[in-house]
């Protein structure tokens, strides 16, 4: 019937209950989910440093990869520098060669030249000679000595060589 | 309408203690040991069903604890409230069961009335009382409500209203628990009362009657919050006054 002074019983109702409670719940039930509530954080902060780790080892090895690459563009580029090097060297010798050679021919042509130019000369001369005096003979109609013909052969020639040269 | 009044009488009468006949318990006892078996049950099932990936009850149960251990005990009190866990956890989850409980139609809350808040608000008096006396001893920890350096007179006076303050402690702590349960079982009641009475009143009443009735639904919603609520406010203060015992004498 009493609102608001506690009954008895229930007093020793509710003190019990709760010892009770406290009791079996504070052995058997608290500490095992404590213990999986420390668990599982210990586990998430393990998880979250070996991700941190594996992390920090993923960008050491990309940083070594990113190294060595550079190094391997920096090998070949070296590589094709020198092969072109080389390749221009021997362009470069082949060329100086064929220039000698061309020199050569040039002059040995040129010389062959000369040699022919000179005979045909020295045959021309000749035949100049032989018709020069025969026309002359035929229109002086007179024999021409000897020294004559030398004399004239000598004068014509000079003019015809200083024309020529 | 002339009927209200013998219902409200009635409802009243009900809701007052009341010795079981026959039986040792009373109407509100029966509750209580129902909610007792309820938060053994739920949470001996609980702990052995964790999982390190959380699921299902034991999930549950972590996460009550977890609101306990985080948001209470650490924050209040910090790391040396560890020990006193158990004993906020045990005050927290049974005046929990035993408020929702008292929601379903036709049962009691546990904690409804003075009988079990009293004793409840005394062992926490008790309970943190001897935790101050253990750790400065029972003159070192009486002695600590003597204020420091100021005018004796005064720090007397002090003392006294501080002693005062300490003693009402857990009859603020009881009233205040057992005065929300009961009135929101009063509320639901009236309510559930208008509906009936605006129900059969008249033809006009059968459509009138939702209004008592969505009063009823939001009242029902706001007891709900309330049960979480007072087993919220009846456990923090009981870890503030532990925090105060663990502490005292430091200031």
């Amino acid at each position: 019937m009493s609102l608001i002074l506690p009954q008895f019983p229930e007093v020793i109702v509710s003190l019990i209950s709760f010892l009770v409670l406290f009791g079996v719940l504070a052995k058997f039930a608290f500490p095992a989910i404590n213990k999986m509530l420390d668990d599982r954080a210990a586990k998430i902060k393990d998880s979250l440093e070996k991700a941190e780790q594996t992390r920090v080892e993923a960008e050491r090895l990309l940083e070594d990869y990113k190294t060595q690459m550079a190094e391997a563009r920096q090998e070949a580029s070296r590589v094709i520098e020198q092969g072109r090097k080389v390749a221009e060297t021997v362009k470069a010798e082949i060329v100086a060669q064929a220039n000698v050679e061309r020199e050569g021919l040039l002059a040995r042509a040129r010389e062959e030249i000369e040699g022919e130019k000179k005979a045909a000369m020295a045959e021309l001369q000749a035949s100049v000679a032989d018709l020069s005096v025969g026309v002359a003979g035929r229109i002086l109609g007179t024999t021409m000595t000897k020294a004559d013909h030398a004399a004239l052969i000598d004068k014509y020639l000079a003019e015809v060589g200083s024309i020529n040269e | 309408m002339n009927a209200i009044g013998p219902r409200v009488t009635e409802l009243l009468d009900e809701l007052m203690v009341h010795s079981l006949r026959g039986f040792p318990l009373t109407n509100y006892g029966i509750f209580l040991v129902i909610a007792l078996i309820l938060t053994l049950g739920f949470f001996l099932i609980a702990s052995r069903r964790l999982t390190l990936i959380p699921k299902g009850i034991g999930n549950v149960a972590e996460m009550g604890m977890e609101f306990i251990r985080d948001n209470m005990v650490f924050d209040v009190i910090g790391a040396e409230g560890r020990p006193y866990l158990a004993f906020i956890a045990s005050m927290f989850f049974f005046v929990l069961f035993n408020n929702l409980l008292g929601l379903i139609p036709g049962a009691k809350p546990g904690t409804g009335t003075m009988g079990t808040t009293v004793t409840w608000a005394l062992i926490v008096f008790v309970t943190y009382n001897a935790i101050g006396m253990r750790k400065l001893g029972v003159f070192g920890y009486i002695k600590s409500f003597y204020p420091k350096g100021v005018f004796a007179p005064l720090a007397v006076y002090v003392m006294l209203l501080e002693l005062i303050s300490h003693f009402i402690r857990p009859l603020t702590m009881s009233i205040r628990l057992f005065a929300n349960m009961f009135a929101g079982h009063v509320i639901l009641g009236i309510f559930a009362i208008f509906t009936v009475l605006m129900w059969n009143g008249s033809a006009v009443g059968k459509v009138t009657a939702i209004l008592p009735l969505a009063m009823q639904i939001a009242m029902y919603a706001l007891e709900v919050f309330v049960a979480f609520i007072q087993a919220y406010v009846f456990a923090i203060l009981t870890t503030v006054y532990i925090n105060g015992a663990v502490h005292a004498g430091e200031h």
